[in-house]
């Protein structure tokens, strides 16, 4: 692949646009070709296995029409990227006609205006406010149903909605969030500012960098058709059999996750190469941001980690579709396989969640403070060494599980270790704010408000790891509160810092300061009595995602209804201020926050290709402080 | 496509878009490479698991270990066609003909198995279910095996079209070359890996 | 703050001891120590009280331990806590307000010492919490073998919404759980359909309940009283639901139960 560099105005042969395929295709034609794929395999399908499996009474739960569904689903998500021009490069390279400079030109909106947004469009900068508004849809739509799941448990009696809703609501909510989060950081950042940070063109591979995204957006509308076909019964994690047992609502879970799966290898695959090989003239590896470090081996991580997930889901839609039995005890299948399937990828994704978020409050505290990074390594050892034992950590989740009891020590072992990298973290952190004097701006506040997120996420987290203890909570809403803590504390919390620092440089203006302020403190104070309140509920017994509780736990759950409506509002005030500064905010300075990192070196509109001439790096970025 | 633009396509030197293209494809074998180490997981567990006597029920047909080799062999002679062509234009007129013939074959062996399987069970109502647990790991790993010929078959006709219409600069020709040559190295690697798996009946 | 550096300009280096009582009763210094301790107490008053006051009556030694590690696990965590919630506290009463950025801190890049200490303090910390919890599953399972003799049986089946409990040596079956105190009780459970999990709260213990394969586990009520029985996983529509009640009490309350449900005590 080739990126872009500037170059003077040149006479260069224009070819007839209208003449060509590449011009004419955006999201429109995108839906269209991907509804007709929809349609042709739902017919077809239907109309091929009704022939050969007879008609069963209930057709909504019969095998025939699983094929069908999953079928459309997948097929929708296909036709979109035929229609939107994903395959264009790929036919071309098979028939031997690679895409001219013209059209690669284009292809990265080159004066497109706004409409490059809908577009299969290969600029990085394109692609990173493509995934901001992505997710910030997603966290909109996850936290209303969280809204909605806290006042149904506001007081006792499942007053609010049914449990075919309430169920729904658990597994939709978890499931989008999780989503949100995996992508929240290395979505925006990692694609918007993580070129610039290394001084780079472009990505390694534009255009793949477009798939990942647009592979994305066709999973939106398949997670949104669960609540058209009866909801998703299983919450996020989809245990079998439960899974291979629950209606057709099921299917677009399972659809979401294969096409999730596919957008992350991508994506992971080509963060991961461009920060290996594209890193500007002079930038060792310890002259790199430590946010480029973090969301490296996070994706990095999830390169091997999501595909045991989506072998997870292919075993569940087979068993589904094709009447085959991996999760299946009378088959011979086994429901701890999923389990084991599922955790292999599950605990790994969680430190996928967190560690790009941390790192993005490492790139700002030094900015903040105005101090070097302490310890540049110990942050480097502390991701690396999560990474490396998370992978080894997953059967944590399956103490109970019964599966393989005589494991459980040698689990508790690897994973009560993990304090040791992440207490790291925490050092690299309070070493940075120590003698310093903290410029209290929105992204410093984070810092803060992460330290003592995490800390309560993670204390809490000892006791779950211990077997012992994990023999009362395991199940109860104590992990509810535990997780809570630990990926919207840390991880979200990162993620808004980050969003309030880097805003400035991805839409050029700065974010309404009160409105920021008013939402941190809403959503950090709401935060804290939402999931203290949570900690009492499990600490007396609650089990987790459950529609109703007996009149014993209703204090408990009121103070945690009443901090949840304080984050939501804090949330929709944080949303009003990212839309309002968007068109009327402060136009920014190019550098704000006096950053020494390069995307504080370009100017807005960042250019096509970021920079005149590729930068040369001597140090690493954090070179304040006096007594050098 | 404006006329007036102040920006134009950079090319990087052959040898680092090479390199760069390289890393993405080990990074996707990476993940490949876990899919498929689930899927010998899964194998194994459900095979030493053996729940209710339900990996291979009384009765059940399994295909043979030879049968699970047949459809291993054409990926490997591909691979080894592919890397025989890989330094030599003039030589990949002919490898990059076997290489594609060999893995339209072996796609093609591989759907004859799936449209055979002797381990279906199907009961009154007509709806036809795998029996036991091996049957269902089989068709798990034979659809792998087929997604794989697939796309191996893509990029072998690709090759094929290139070799006699383009005219790449030599030394990215051969990078790309390698780029293919890692993903089909990878190929074999599964397909034998895969095989083996399946020998362990 | 800038003044700190400055020994750097005096001509005669100062002692080790000098310098530590430097270091100390600089004002940041003092003032973070000062917040340490606070936030100690804090964190082991929070430990001792919350616990306790939030979680269900023990009737087992496994509720007993769960509940002993949670609160000891805070006490060890205390002072972790303690430092670093004191430099963050520290630092945020230094802020710096305004527009313009701060002035530069000083350029510390890292601190080997430091960074050794805290590594090997985490670890220390680690090493506790391996150990402790090691030698309690050990013993809950030393204890589990020992009793298996003395120990009666309950097979517990989960379907979907419902407990169902089965006493072979007496045989009944009911869907409330009565245990007689002082007893050991083995577990057997198993599920009719989907994944359940097995959890009478106040005995502090948790299994899943999996179709087609029983799993084990193993207690020993030390209480008279009423324990709840719930479903820890999520299980279908009325997961909620899924709970009922029971009891620990006397040998001969128990065996009076039994007799009144149609079975015969041993």
């Amino acid at each position: 692949m080739s990126t872009l560099d500037k170059a003077p105005a040149s006479a260069r042969p224009v070819p007839n646009p209208k003449r060509s395929l590449i011009t004419r295709l955006h999201m429109g034609t995108g839906v269209v070709v991907g509804v007709i794929f929809a349609l042709a395999a739902y017919y077809g399908l239907h109309s091929l296995y009704t022939t050969y499996t007879d008609k069963v009474a209930d057709p909504l739960s019969s095998h025939d029409n699983n094929i069908v569904l999953l079928g459309a689903m997948l097929s929708w998500s296909v036709g979109f990227m035929v229609g939107i021009g994903a395959f264009i490069g790929p036919w071309r390279w098979l028939i031997g006609k690679d895409l001219t400079d013209e059209e690669i030109l284009y292809l990265a909106g080159d004066g497109q205006g706004t409409k490059r947004y809908f577009k299969y469009c290969t600029d990085h900068k394109v692609v990173g406010i493509q995934y901001l508004v992505g997710v910030m849809t997603m966290l909109g739509v996850g936290g209303t149903m969280a809204m909605m799941i806290r006042t149904n448990l506001a007081r006792p009696g499942a007053h609010f909605v049914t449990p075919v809703v309430y169920n729904s609501l658990v597994g939709l909510h978890g499931i989008t969030m999780i989503i949100a989060m995996i992508i929240v950081a290395t979505g925006p950042f990692g694609n918007y500012i993580m070129p610039i940070m290394i001084g780079a063109y472009d990505m390694a591979f534009p255009r793949l960098n477009a798939l990942s995204w647009w592979v994305l957006f066709t999973a939106i509308p398949v997670l949104c058709s669960a609540w058209f076909l009866g909801g998703i019964p299983t919450g996020w994690t989809a245990y079998a059999p439960l899974s291979t047992q629950a209606g057709p609502g099921m299917n677009s879970f399972i659809a979401t996750i294969i096409i999730f799966a596919v957008s992350t290898a991508v994506a992971g695959m080509n963060i991961t190469t461009t920060v290996v090989a594209m890193r500007t003239k002079g930038m060792k590896w310890n002259r790199v941001p430590i946010f480029v470090i973090g969301a490296t081996i996070s994706v990095a991580l999830a390169i091997p980690a999501f595909p045991t997930f989506m072998l997870a889901m292919v075993q569940t839609g087979l068993d589904r579709t094709f009447n085959t039995g991996f999760f299946d005890a009378n088959m011979g299948g086994s429901g701890w396989l999923y389990a084991n399937l599922f955790w292999i990828m599950g605990h790994p994704e969680v430190y996928v969640i967190l560690i790009p978020g941390v790192a993005a409050l490492m790139e700002i505290a030094p900015v903040f403070v105005r101090k070097p990074l302490f310890s540049y390594n110990a942050a480097i050892l502390g991701f690396a060494g999560i990474a490396g034992l998370s992978v080894l950590v997953w059967a944590h989740h399956m103490y109970l599980a019964g599966w393989a009891p005589s494991l459980n020590g040698p689990f508790m072992v690897t994973t009560e270790m993990i304090s040791i990298p992440t207490g790291l973290l925490f050092l690299v952190l309070i070493g940075t704010i120590w003698r310093g004097k903290p410029w209290l701006k929105l992204p410093m506040l984070s810092v803060f408000a992460f330290i003592w997120d995490f800390l309560i996420g993670g204390i809490t987290g000892i006791y779950l790891s211990d077997v012992p203890a994990d023999n009362y909570l395991h199940g109860s809403m104590f992990v509810t509160a535990h997780f809570h803590f630990t990926l919207m504390g840390a991880a979200l919390t990162g993620a808004i810092g980050g969003l309030a620092y880097w805003y400035p440089k991805m839409t050029g203006r700065m974010l309404n300061e009160r409105a920021g302020y008013i939402s941190f403190w809403l959503v950090q104070i709401g935060f804290n009595v939402l999931f203290f309140g949570m900690f009492m509920a499990g600490a007396e017994g609650q089990p987790r995602r459950v529609i109703d509780y007996a009149a014993f736990y209703k204090n408990s759950n009121l103070v945690s209804t009443i901090g949840a409506y304080s984050v939501g509002i804090g949330m929709i005030v944080l949303l009003w201020a990212v839309i309002h500064s968007w068109n009327k905010g402060k136009v920014a300075p190019m550098n704000p926050w006096g950053a020494k990192t390069l995307e504080w070196t370009v100017p807005y509109p960042v250019p096509l290709t970021n920079f005149d001439e590729l930068p040369i790096i001597t140090s690493d970025p954090y070179g304040y402080g006096k007594g050098k | 496509m404006s006329a007036d633009t102040e920006f134009r396509v950079h090319h990087d030197s052959d040898a680092a878009v090479g390199r760069r293209e390289r890393l993405g494809v080990r990074l996707l074998i990476v993940a490949d490479g876990s899919f498929l180490f689930g899927m010998i997981f899964s194998y194994f567990y459900l095979r030493n698991l053996n729940n209710n006597g339900g990996w291979l029920p009384k009765g059940v047909h399994h295909y043979s270990i030879s049968s699970a080799w047949q459809v291993a062999i054409p990926f490997v002679i591909a691979a080894i066609s592919h890397r025989l062509g890989q330094e030599n234009k003039q030589t990949r007129n002919l490898t990059s003909i076997v290489t594609f013939v060999v893995l339209l074959v072996g796609g093609y062996l591989q759907w004859k198995q799936m449209a055979h399987m002797p381990f279906l069970l199907t009961d009154d109502g007509g709806v036809v279910s795998f029996n036991g647990a091996y049957a269902s790991n089989w068709v798990l790993m034979a659809g792998s095996g087929l997604f794989h010929y697939f796309l191996g078959s893509f990029i072998a006709l690709g090759i094929l079209i290139r070799n006699r219409t383009t005219d790449l600069p030599h030394e990215l020709d051969l990078w790309r070359q390698r780029v293919v040559q890692s993903w089909f190295t990878w190929c074999a690697i599964a397909a034998v890996l895969t095989a083996l798996t399946l020998s362990v009946i | 703050m800038a003044n700190h550096d400055d020994h750097a300009v005096e001509a005669l280096p100062p002692t080790p001891g000098e310098r530590a009582t430097g270091f100390i009763k600089r004002n940041d210094v003092a003032r973070t120590i000062g917040l340490f301790v606070a936030y100690t107490a804090i964190f082991i008053i929070l430990g001792k009280y919350f616990y306790p006051k939030w979680m269900p009556t023990i009737m087992s030694k496994e509720m007993k331990s769960a509940e002993t590690i949670m609160i000891w696990f805070t006490y060890i965590s205390a002072p972790i806590a303690g430092i670093v919630l004191s430099v963050a506290t520290n630092s945020f009463l230094n802020a710096h307000r305004g527009d313009t950025p701060p002035p530069d801190g000083p350029a510390i890049r890292t601190n080997g010492p430091i960074v050794v200490l805290w590594t090997v303090g985490s670890l220390l910390f680690t090493i506790v919490a391996i150990v402790w919890g090691l030698l309690e599953v050990n013993s809950q399972a030393v204890a589990a073998a020992n009793d298996a003799k003395s120990a009666i049986t309950v097979e517990v089946t989960g379907s979907q919404w419902l407990w169902t409990f089965n006493y072979p040596a007496q045989g009944i079956e009911t869907h409330d759980l009565n245990l007689p105190v002082g007893v050991p009780v083995i577990f057997d459970v198993k599920s009719a359909d989907v994944n359940h999990s097995f959890w009478p709260v106040q005995l502090g213990i948790k299994v899943d309940a999996n179709a087609q394969v029983t799993t084990v586990i193993h207690t020993t009520p030390t209480m008279v009283g009423a324990i709840e029985v719930k479903c820890a996983e999520l299980c279908g529509l009325y997961h909620a639901y899924m709970e009922t009640n029971g009891a620990v009490m006397s040998k001969t309350d128990f065996n009076a139960w039994v007799t009144a449900q149609g079975g015969h005590t041993a």
